[in-house]
């Protein structure tokens, strides 16, 4: 217990910090909270630095803290941070104000638990941790759209999450412990280990929204704060997909669930893309689009004993897409929800505007930015594994992709009709800030990839 | 000095500051624009004048990139690539010169010009794989932003048509790439060429999925479609641009990717690839000679003046005397710089005479060499240039590449037909422009001025120098062509 408690001590970092943000709340110090929470994830950051190359785990075998869950903090901290800066150029002033931002670090604490589980319970504590404040978060503004989205995704999440267990359990029998390291007795049990695997596609899959357990992810989305769908699209999607590698890095592949696995990839991001090509609202749109940059990360999980580049793949795609989405989103929380509210944006804010193509660019992959970088190792991936024709419907959805974001990007250079007012209000400076960090980061990481791991 | 970096970064770098500058009035930064592609120029000369070496690369600049996955910064030149370079930044100059009457938006319009200007450089001089892919989407972006931004009347179809196309086109490139780096363990250009590491059916789909990006790219039918919307509609910079610069990509990579870097599987399917090249070279003639719009008659020309370097190169391929596949090579890759030449001087006047009249289609004009007869001439000329006339840039190309084909497949040679198709819808344009009646629309026409002047003469001067005197251009290619392993 004293040997393990030096590798925890991001966790326990964050976790003290969102003590001292429940106590600012009660006293109605909003600013205080939030000060609170950017400090103890910037420290929290740092003392993840020095774990990095750490490859071990505690508490018996059932929290791993290895280099995936190690780059996990790196990107979910510094992303949380960007996420309560984004939440606070919506909501400054609102009441409630201290437990958005609460909640926010303390679903990331849920999403760390998923990225660096070894052990079936700690992956549905995760499950549960990261989902009850997402509940919340959707539903905090309490008008009708926002409870709505909250109920369906409280609803959704319930079922999968006791799908989740009950074929664990199958598991558990099969194997006789829940550690996933003893997931190789397994082998020669294939009905026990399919069982097992789809109970946790359907619940992983549904807080990653993969098709078909997506469909409460554009209703929350759209019905929560710009600022929380946000989140929900970077953060606790990538704790999930990395949860995911945690626990298939183990799986025997007798009963060749890598195929399944690409099959789910395959739909996942085609039917993101095509459904994302008919929305005109904004935040759908990016749901939509999230929902098949999910489908990309799958390729990684599809190579993950196969190939040397499947778990760099799925960290470099990670933190390249939380870079790109949150960006995305801050441009949308300045722009406005409609795809007419975009029309002439570029024109009138043009730094804006270019970060937002920046943005839009990245996910689809065009190099030299940061998505690009992701992707290639991706694609790397899944042929080394034997996946070609998986890569080359990854490659036919990044013209899909194109499609999908120049209807963004056109109307962006548009004169607008009638000079709309709200593109020349001062943009809150946090929001300019969110905006700035994710630009620079597409834009440049993708050169400086050698930084990487790899 | 790493000249080869210094050319290639310069341009962005000068947009860079443009986009910092306090001044951002057109002035300044057409000003900027000129003397940056002015410097890269001089720059290429230098480059030029430290020559290359016979059999592999020269002037190579190397810096670690991605060191796990052997990616790095590698740069270098051989006689197929050098020739490019220095068109390429002879065309980014004149573009600049001639682009300095555009008034909207032009600091926007400058960077991307200077962009794209990086991207086809980088494209030209990339020793690695994965470099060469990143400078060769970039491009793209840039011109997709150059026709949606400064086009013609319907810009944002074409752009997106452009755009979607293309980078469809491309993506099988970077599936190509990724399997020659998986069964080779770098990105190092160099290493794929000296030891083509995929052989069998894997080479093979190699093959085909770089011969459809390089298709798209060059255009060869039927992946054409996309050039005469997006020709038709780009501003003029930008057609030249695309027809002297980036079609060359795609003869440049069935060069360098497709024929060096899977020899074998290239010979295997060297007879579907020349009758392709036949084939676009006939329907690219014959759907100029339909044309009556002089931007889509020239645009359909490229595709057949590059369906000649696709048989040129597929010569190579199949021809078993290893003479005439350097005389095929020689030819294909001098074809590349005549049409850069000669196309990019078209285009420059197609958009001066659309710059006065504002239409484009031959019907309206009539009798104008009278009236303006700087242009008219100037037209005459190139336009006998692009028909293979002896003594203009086209001829020792087109000479050189029809010699081979006779030599190793003489049924290839049907596709000279499309040299009479040519001469005659050239000889129909120029009657009906600047010969005939005077339309009288036009009596107040205006001849070129000093800067269309200085744009045109540079072009015109070369197209009669590499049509009398081609040897020193010759040369250069033909010192790598003649050891070049395949």
């Amino acid at each position: 217990m004293g040997r393990d408690l030096p590798f925890l001590i991001p966790e326990i970092l964050l976790s003290l910090a969102v003590v001292a943000m429940l106590i600012a709340e009660m006293v109605r110090m909003a600013r205080l909270a939030l000060w609170f929470g950017l400090a103890g994830l910037a420290v929290a950051t740092v003392a993840t630095l020095p774990l990095l190359t750490t490859d071990t785990t505690v508490f018996g075998g059932t929290y791993r803290i290895d280099l995936l869950s190690g780059w996990a903090k790196l990107i979910l901290l510094p992303g949380t941070a960007l996420a309560l800066l984004l939440a606070r150029a919506e909501i400054a002033g609102q009441p409630r104000e201290g437990s958005v931002y609460s909640l926010l670090c303390l679903v990331t604490l849920g999403a760390l638990m998923l990225a660096g589980s070894g052990d079936m319970m700690l992956l549905v504590l995760g499950v549960v941790l990261t989902g009850l404040g997402s509940f919340a978060l959707v539903a905090y503004p309490r008008d009708d759209a926002a409870t709505e989205a909250g109920m369906k995704y409280l609803v959704f999440g319930a079922v999968t999450g006791s799908v989740m267990i009950y074929g664990l359990t199958f598991w558990f029998g099969g194997a006789g412990s829940t550690l996933f390291s003893n997931l190789g007795a397994l082998e020669g049990k294939p009905p026990i280990a399919i069982a097992g695997l789809t109970a946790v596609i359907v619940g992983l899959g549904y807080k990653a929204s993969l098709v078909p357990f997506h469909f409460w992810a554009p209703d929350a989305y759209d019905g929560a704060p710009v600022s929380v769908a946000a989140y929900l699209s970077v953060i606790t999607k990538i704790a999930a997909l990395f949860a995911f590698a945690q626990v298939l890095r183990d799986l025997p592949v007798e009963s060749n669930w890598p195929l399944v696995i690409a099959m789910i990839s395959a739909v996942t991001m085609t039917y993101g893309y095509l459904t994302a090509l008919v929305q005109t609202n904004l935040v759908r749109l990016i749901a939509y689009s999230s929902i098949a940059q999910s489908g990309y990360f799958l390729m990684g999980i599809v190579a993950l004993g196969a190939s040397p580049f499947a778990i760099p793949g799925l960290i470099v795609l990670g933190a390249a897409y939380v870079a790109m989405n949150l960006g995305a989103f801050a441009i949308i929380l300045l722009a406005g929800r409609g795809l007419d509210d975009i029309r002439g944006f570029g024109r009138r804010r043009p730094a804006a505007g270019v970060a937002m193509v920046v943005f839009l660019l990245s996910l689809t992959g065009i190099p030299p930015l940061f998505g690009f970088v992701g992707k290639v190792y991706l694609f790397g991936a899944a042929i080394d594994a034997g996946y070609l024709w998986l890569a080359v419907i990854g490659i036919l959805n990044s013209v899909l992709a194109l499609g999908v974001y120049l209807r963004i990007v056109v109307p962006m250079y548009q004169s607008a009709p009638d000079a709309t007012e709200s593109f020349d209000k001062p943009s809150p400076r946090s929001l300019t800030a969110v905006i700035g960090v994710t630009a620079v980061l597409t834009l440049c990481m993708g050169l400086l990839a050698g930084l990487l791991p790899g | 000095m790493p000249l080869l970096t210094i050319a290639t970064f310069l341009p962005i770098l000068g947009g860079l500051a443009l986009i910092v500058l306090p001044d951002r009035s057109a002035r300044m930064a057409h000003g900027l624009s000129i003397t940056v592609t002015g410097l890269v120029f001089l720059i290429t000369l230098a480059i030029w004048s430290r020559g290359i070496v016979p059999g592999g690369f020269a002037q190579v600049e190397e810096i670690a990139w991605i060191p796990a996955i052997g990616a790095a910064y590698r740069l270098g030149l051989d006689g197929l690539s050098l020739p490019l370079v220095l068109l390429t930044s002879l065309l980014f100059l004149l573009s600049a010169i001639y682009s300095a009457r555009i008034s909207a938006r032009a600091p926007s319009y400058v960077v991307l010009m200077l962009m794209l200007e990086t991207a086809s450089l980088g494209s030209f001089m990339a020793l690695d794989g994965l470099l060469f892919y990143v400078f060769f989407e970039v491009s793209l972006v840039g011109m997709y932003f150059m026709i949606a931004g400064w086009g013609y009347e319907d810009r944002q179809r074409a752009a997106l048509m452009f755009f979607l196309y293309t980078l469809l086109g491309s993506l099988p490139l970077l599936l190509a790439i990724l399997g020659l780096y998986l069964s080779s363990g770098t990105f190092d250009m160099r290493a794929w060429i000296d030891a083509p590491p995929l052989a069998g059916l894997g080479a093979m789909l190699a093959l085909i999925a770089m011969l459809f990006t390089f298709a798209v790219k060059i255009p060869a039918f039927p992946v054409h479609t996309w050039l005469p919307a997006a020709h038709v509609q780009a501003p003029t910079a930008g057609s030249v641009i695309l027809a002297g610069v980036m079609l060359k990509f795609g003869t440049y990579g069935l060069v360098r990717f497709a024929l060096q870097m899977t020899p074998e599987a290239f010979t295997r399917a060297g007879v579907v690839i020349l009758a392709v090249g036949v084939f676009s070279a006939l329907y690219g003639a014959f759907a100029a000679l339909a044309q009556s719009d002089l931007k889509k008659m020239i645009a359909y020309t490229s595709v057949n003046h590059m369906g000649y370097v696709v048989m040129g190169v597929a010569v190579a391929a199949l021809a078993s005397d290893p003479a005439i596949r350097v005389v095929a090579l020689d030819g294909a890759a001098l074809q590349m710089i005549s049409h850069g030449l000669v196309t990019g001087a078209l285009f420059f006047l197609v958009g001066m005479l659309q710059d006065r009249a504002h239409i484009r289609d031959m019907g309206d004009f009539g009798g104008l060499l009278n009236r303006v007869p700087w242009l008219g001439w100037a037209f005459v000329v190139s336009a006998f240039a692009s028909l293979g006339l002896p003594g203009l840039a086209h001829f020792p190309a087109e000479f050189q590449i029809f010699l081979a084909t006779l030599d190793a497949q003489p049924w290839a040679v049907v596709a000279i037909v499309a040299i009479v198709v040519t001469a005659g819808l050239y000889l129909r344009a120029i009657a009906a422009v600047f010969l005939g009646e005077v339309n009288e629309k036009w009596t107040a026409m205006p001849d070129l001025d000093r800067r269309e002047m200085l744009v045109i003469v540079p072009l015109l001067f070369l197209t009669v120098l590499v049509g009398v005197a081609p040897s020193w251009l010759l040369n250069m290619i033909h010192t790598t062509m003649a050891s070049l392993s395949f």
